[in-house]
C-alpha cells in the first residue's frame, strides 16, 4: 500500500474513535494492520512521519498516553495553520 | 535573534565532558574514602591522587541566579567542575588542596551550608506540593524548609547512630520515594470526593473513572449520567480526581499529614524496608507546621537515645519491637496503624509472644 | 520589574532559619521574572488557605514528541496571569549529574529567556526540572536546548528518563560503569523514550552495589544494583588501624547478617562462601575490604505502587548479569521484556503489576530466565500451582532415567 494510502486508513481510525475511546500507539498499529493487511511496522512508521508534521498528535490524560487529531487550537500553536 | 535549528533524538550530552581531569584519570580507580567532617570528604585512587568534595545544602527549588552562583564558584575553585547528588546537594570536586579551605571560607561567607555526608541528616527528598502540582495536600518544599531549620545540627555537626533518611510527599502518590525512608512525611486527603455531575458528563469516560477506584467504591448513577461514590469504601486516595477533573477531594480544613518510619533502601546487614505508618494525622499548619516538626525531631531523639551504632531506625525497632517503639516514643497506637488493605495478611501478630510495653 | 508587589508573610517566614529557603530562591527569580512573580503571590494563596489551586495537566508539547513537556494551568489564572500557564519542562541529565559551570549557565541563559528562571536541580526522576514557561515558548525552547546537544526527558506511558548512581566516577565501590550504562541505554532507547508506546511509565536506575545510592530497588521498573563473584580481599594491616578506633566484634562480626566473619582480635577471616554481599563490613571498612573476582549486577524488576496486590520492592529476575559495553545481553532481555509487557498489558498496568496478574512464570520464560532459589525469599507456601504438559513429561523422564541408574535424583 502506499504510505500517502496508508496513512489515510491511519486517520480515518483515529477519526473514528475520537471522542469514544483514547486510542494508544499500539492500538492504532494494531488495528490499522489487522484492517489493512499490512506489518505492523509499516504502519507505526506512516503514523510516526503524521505525528511529525502535526497530522496526529501525542495526548495525556488520566496518567496514560494517547494519540489522537489535534485541535486547531494545536495546529495554530505550532503554526501549522493560521 | 534567530532561533536554531532543533535536533530530535540527541539524548543527553555525554558524561564524560564534565568529568574533572582528577576523575577521568582515576574513573573505576578509587581505592578509599574519608569523611573529613559533615561537609568534606575525601577519595584517594590507586594512583595516590585525591579529590576532596565538598557537599552544600540546596532547596531543590533553585533561581538561575543561585546556579550562576553555584557555577562561579567552581570556576574559581574546581576548574568548572560540579555536580549534584540524588538527594539534590550540590556538590564541589577539588582537586587541588591549597583551594580547599579558600573555597570553604567563600561558601560560608556567601551563606552556602556544607554538611550531609556520613551519620546524620542530609537533604530531604521532596515532591512538588502547592508549589506546582494539582494533587497536593499540602506544601512540600515548606515541610522541609521547616523540618530542616530545626534539624540543622544534624547537618552540619551532631552525629546519630547512622544516617537518617527523610522524605516528604505531597499526596499518596508519592512521587517522592518516601516509601522506604526512616522518617517520611506523606500528605493525605481525609474525606470522600464530591463531584460536579454537571460537568462530569462532558469531561469524563464513565469506565475509566470506576475502573480508576481501587477499592471499587465508585458505581454509575444513570439518572445523572454521572457516578456516585460508596463512602464506606473510599479511602481518599483521589486517583478519581487525577483521573477526572470535576471531581474534587482538596479540603483545607481536613487534609493534613501522617509520619511513617523505619524503612530503609539499601541492602546493608538488613534487607530494604518499607515505612510504617505510626502517626496518622497532623492537621496542615503553615507555614511552619509545628507539631509535624516536634514529632520529626522527638522520633529521631527517642532513636538517638537508644539505638546501637550502625543501627538505621527500622533496623533498631525490629530489634526492640514495635510494641516497645510505641512505648519508647510514647505515640499512641490508632486503627491505622493495623493493616486493612493487603499487607494484612503479613503484618498482624501470629504468636502471644511479645512484650508489655 | 515593574510587576505587581505582593504582600507575602507566610511564606516570608520561610526564609528565616539556617536551612537554605526555597522561598529566597522563587523572590530572586521574582525580581526578573513576571511568572516568578506572580508564583509567589500563587503561593502565598495557598498557604493562607491551605489549598492547591492548579489544575490538572494539559496536553501541551513539542512536536513529534509525546512528553518532556508537563502541561501546568492555575484554577487562579485572572488574579495571578504570569502562572496561568506554568508549564514544566525535562531536560535529560548527564550520567551521575555532573556539569561544568559554562555547561549549566548555557542552560539558565535559555531558560532566562523563555521561562520563570526557577528550576528543580534535580526532580525525583532524575531531569534537570525548569518549572514554569508558556505554551507558545515550548518550540523555541526545544530547538535551543537541542541544538546545543540537550534533549528532553521522559513523560507519559513512555521510558522514564534513565538515572545512575556516581559509580566507578568517585566511588570505590561500584561494580560496572554505571554512567556509562546508563548513558548508552539513554542512547538506545531514544524512541521508546520521546515517543510514548508501552502501556504506562518505564524506569531503569541503575546502582553500582547494594547501598543503592539512587533507591533503584523502590522506585524503578528495572533496578540495576551491582555486585561481584569473587571473595573480600583483606588488608590485615588496614584491619589493625582500625581496630584502634573501632570495635571490630561488636560494630563488623556480630552485625554481620550471614556471620561469616572472625575476628581474634589480630586477624579477620572472612568465610566467603556464606557471605551473602551486603556491603555492611565493606562501607565500615573501605580501607582493609575489598570484593574480588567477576563483576557485574542482579536485575530486579517491578517495583511499583502499593495498589491491590501489594509488592512494591522490585523482585530479584537475573541473580548475576555481566555489564560490559555494548550491554547487548541486557539490552535484548529488556526488549524481550517490553515485548512481554505489551502483549499482556492493560493501559495504565505497571510491569510488576502484570507480572502478578499473569504469573512470574509466564514472564521468566518469555524472557528465557530459569527459575532459580536466588529469586525467591521462601518457596510457595501452598500447593495450588500449575502443571504443564511439558512439566510432567520432564517428570516422567527423570524417573524413567532413575529406573535406569538405579539412583534418585529430585
Ligand atoms: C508511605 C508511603 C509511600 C511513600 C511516601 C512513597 C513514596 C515514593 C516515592 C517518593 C517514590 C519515588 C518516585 C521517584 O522518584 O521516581 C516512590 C517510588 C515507588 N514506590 Fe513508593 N511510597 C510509599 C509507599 C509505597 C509502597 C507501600 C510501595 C509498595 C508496596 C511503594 C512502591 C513504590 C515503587 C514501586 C516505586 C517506584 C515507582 C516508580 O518509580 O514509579 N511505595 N515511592
Ligand atoms: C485503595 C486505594 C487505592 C486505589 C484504588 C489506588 C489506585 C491507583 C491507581 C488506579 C493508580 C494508577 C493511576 C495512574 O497511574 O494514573 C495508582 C497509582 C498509584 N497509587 Fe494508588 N491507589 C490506592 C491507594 C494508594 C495508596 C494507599 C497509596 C500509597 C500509600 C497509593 C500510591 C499510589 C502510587 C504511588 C501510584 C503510582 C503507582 C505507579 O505508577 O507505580 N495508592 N493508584
Ligand atoms: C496516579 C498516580 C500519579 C499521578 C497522577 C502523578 C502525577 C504527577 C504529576 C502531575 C507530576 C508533576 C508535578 C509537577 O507539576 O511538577 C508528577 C511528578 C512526578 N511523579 Fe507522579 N504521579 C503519580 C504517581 C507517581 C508515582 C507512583 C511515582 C513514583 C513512584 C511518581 C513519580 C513522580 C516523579 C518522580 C515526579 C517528578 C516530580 C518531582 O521531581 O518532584 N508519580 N506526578
Ligand atoms: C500445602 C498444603 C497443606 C499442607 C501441607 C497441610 C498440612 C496440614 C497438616 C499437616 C495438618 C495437621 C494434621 C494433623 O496433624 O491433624 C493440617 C490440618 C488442617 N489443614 Fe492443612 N495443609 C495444607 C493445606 C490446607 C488447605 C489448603 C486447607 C484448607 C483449605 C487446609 C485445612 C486444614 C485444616 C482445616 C486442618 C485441621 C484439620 C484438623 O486437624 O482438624 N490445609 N494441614
Ligand atoms: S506526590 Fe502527589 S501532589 Fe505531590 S507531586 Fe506527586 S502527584 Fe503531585
Ligand atoms: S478517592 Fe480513591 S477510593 Fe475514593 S472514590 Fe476516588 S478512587 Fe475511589
Ligand atoms: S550505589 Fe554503591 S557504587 Fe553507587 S555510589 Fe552508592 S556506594 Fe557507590
Ligand atoms: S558483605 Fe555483609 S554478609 Fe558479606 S561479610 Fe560483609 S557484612 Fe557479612
Amino acid at each position: 500500500m502506499e504510505i500517502a494510502e496508508l496513512q489515510n486508513k491511519i486517520y480515518a481510525f483515529c477519526e473514528a474513535a475520537k471522542g469514544k475511546k483514547k486510542l494508544k500507539e499500539k492500538d492504532i498499529i494494531k488495528g490499522v494492520s489487522e484492517a489493512e493487511g499490512v506489518p505492523g511496522d509499516e504502519v507505526k512508521k506512516a503514523m510516526r512521519l503524521m505525528i511529525d508534521v502535526g497530522k496526529l498528535m501525542y495526548s495525556y490524560g488520566g496518567g496514560a498516553s494517547s494519540v489522537e487529531i489535534p485541535s486547531e487550537e494545536y495546529l495554530r500553536e505550532k503554526g501549522l495553520i493560521k | 535573534m534567530a532561533i536554531p535549528q532543533r535536533k530530535t533524538d540527541v539524548g543527553p550530552p555525554h558524561y564524560k565532558q564534565f568529568l574533572p581531569p582528577v576523575i577521568q584519570k582515576n574513573y573505576g580507580k578509587w581505592k578509599y574514602h574519608e569523611v573529613i567532617n559533615p561537609g568534606t570528604m575525601v577519595h584517594v585512587g590507586e594512583s595516590g591522587d585525591k579529590l576532596w568534595t565538598v557537599r552544600v545544602a540546596s532547596p531543590r527549588i533553585l533561581a538561575t541566579d543561585t546556579i550562576r552562583e553555584q557555577c562561579d564558584i567552581a570556576e574559581k575553585y574546581c576548574d568548572g567542575y560540579l555536580r549534584y547528588t540524588t538527594r539534590n546537594n550540590v556538590e564541589f570536586l577539588v582537586s587541588d588542596e591549597k583551594k580547599l579551605e579558600p573555597l570553604k571560607k567563600e561558601l560560608t561567607a556567601k551563606g552556602f551550608k556544607m554538611g550531609g555526608i556520613g551519620y546524620g541528616i542530609t537533604n530531604v527528598v521532596h515532591t512538588q506540593g502547592w508549589v506546582h502540582c494539582h494533587g497536593a495536600c499540602t506544601d512540600a518544599s515548606g515541610l522541609v524548609k521547616a523540618m530542616m531549620d530545626e534539624l540543622y545540627e544534624y547537618f552540619d555537626s551532631k552525629r546519630l547512630p547512622n544516617k537518617v533518611r527523610l522524605a516528604v510527599a505531597c499526596c499518596v502518590n508519592m512521587c517522592g520515594a518516601v516509601h522506604c525512608s526512616d522518617i517520611a512525611v506523606v500528605a493525605v486527603h481525609t474525606k470522600v470526593p464530591q463531584i460536579n455531575h454537571e460537568t462530569f458528563k462532558n469531561m469524563c469516560e464513565l469506565p475509566t473513572v470506576i475502573g480508576s477506584c481501587p477499592t471499587r467504591a465508585i458505581s454509575p448513577d444513570p439518572a445523572k449520567k454521572s457516578i456516585k461514590i460508596n463512602a464506606e469504601k473510599c479511602m481518599y486516595c483521589g486517583n478519581c480526581f487525577t483521573v477526572c477533573p470535576p471531581i474534587s477531594i482538596k479540603d483545607p480544613e481536613r487534609d493534613g499529614v501522617a509520619i511513617v518510619v523505619g524503612g530503609k533502601i539499601n541492602s546493608l546487614r538488613t534487607n530494604p524496608k518499607f515505612s510504617k505508618l505510626v502517626i496518622p494525622y497532623i492537621s496542615n499548619v503553615p507555614p511552619r507546621w509545628p507539631k509535624v516538626v516536634a514529632a520529626i525531631k522527638h522520633i529521631v531523639e527517642v532513636y538517638a537515645k537508644n539505638a546501637k551504632k550502625h543501627e538505621r531506625i527500622g533496623e533498631w525497632i525490629e530489634r526492640i519491637g514495635w510494641e516497645r517503639f510505641f512505648s519508647l516514643a510514647n505515640i499512641d497506637f490508632t486503627f491505622q496503624s493495623i493493616d486493612d488493605f493487603t499487607f494484612m495478611r503479613d503484618t498482624m501478630r501470629t504468636a502471644s509472644t511479645f512484650k508489655w510495653s | 520589574m515593574a510587576g505587581k508587589k505582593y504582600n507575602t508573610p507566610l511564606i516570608d517566614d520561610l526564609e528565616k532559619g539556617p536551612w537554605p529557603s526555597f522561598v529566597t530562591e522563587m523572590k530572586k527569580a521574582a525580581k526578573k521574572s513576571e511568572m516568578s512573580n506572580d508564583a509567589l503571590g500563587h503561593l502565598e494563596k495557598c498557604y493562607a488557605t491551605k489549598k492547591g489551586y492548579w489544575k490538572h495537566g494539559g496536553i501541551v508539547g513539542v512536536l513529534g514528541y509525546g512528553g518532556g513537556v508537563i502541561g501546568r494551568y492555575s484554577e487562579l489564572g485572572d488574579e495571578f496571569p504570569g502562572v496561568a500557564h506554568f508549564h514544566t519542562v525535562r531536560i535529560n541529565q548527564p550520567s551521575a549529574f555532573f556539569y561544568t559551570g559554562k555547561a549549566l549557565k548555557e542552560i539558565c541563559d535559555i531558560w532566562d529567556k523563555y521561562g520563570s528562571g526557577l528550576t528543580n536541580v534535580h526532580g525525583s526522576t532524575g531531569d534537570l526540572v525548569l518549572l514554569g514557561t508558556k505554551t507558545e515558548h515550548l518550540e523555541n525552547i526545544f530547538a535551543e536546548y537541542s541544538s546545543r546537544g540537550w534533549d528532553l526527558g521522559g513523560s507519559g506511558s513512555a521510558l522514564r528518563t534513565p538515572s545512575c548512581c556516581v559509580g566507578p566516577a568517585r566511588c570505590e565501590w561500584s561494580n560496572y560503569d554505571t554512567l556509562d550504562l546508563t548513558y548508552n541505554l539513554t542512547q538506545e532507547f531514544q524512541d521508546e523514550l520521546h515517543r510514548p508506546s508501552f502501556s504506562y511509565k518505564f524506569k531503569i536506575k541503575s546502582s553500582g552495589c547494594a547501598c543503592d545510592c539512587v533507591a533503584a530497588l523502590a522506585r524503578a521498573d528495572l533496578s540495576i544494583i551491582g555486585t561481584w563473584k569473587g571473595d573480600i580481599k583483606i588488608d590485615q594491616a588496614e584491619v589493625k588501624n582500625y581496630a584502634k578506633t573501632m570495635d571490630i566484634k561488636a560494630e563488623i562480626v556480630d552485625m554481620c547478617p550471614t556471620q561469616c566473619i572472625s575476628y581474634d582480635g589480630k586477624e579477620m577471616k572472612i568465610n566467603n562462601k556464606e557471605c551473602s554481599r551486603c556491603m555492611h563490613c565493606i562501607t565500615k571498612m573501605t580501607k582493609a575490604l575489598r570484593p574480588s573476582g567477576e563483576r557485574g549486577a542482579t536485575l530486579c524488576m517491578g517495583s511499583k505502587a502499593p495498589i491491590v496486590v501489594g509488592s512494591l520492592l522490585s523482585w530479584v529476575i537475573v541473580p548475576f548479569i555481566k555489564l560490559e559495553a555494548p550491554y547487548t545481553e541486557l539490552k535484548d532481555l529488556l526488549r524481550k521484556i517490553w515485548d512481554w509487557w505489551d502483549e499482556n498489558g492493560k493501559p495504565r498496568e505497571r510491569i510488576g503489576e502484570v507480572i502478578e496478574i499473569k504469573g512470574m512464570r509466564s514472564f521468566l520464560e518469555a524472557i528465557g530466565v530459569a527459575p532459580q532459589p536466588q529469586q525467591v525469599k521462601e518457596p510457595r507456601k501452598d500447593p495450588f500451582m500449575f502443571y504443564t504438559d511439558e512439566d510432567m513429561a520432564g517428570f516422567k523422564a527423570k524417573e524413567a532415567e532413575e529406573k535406569k541408574t538405579g539412583k534418585y535424583k529430585f
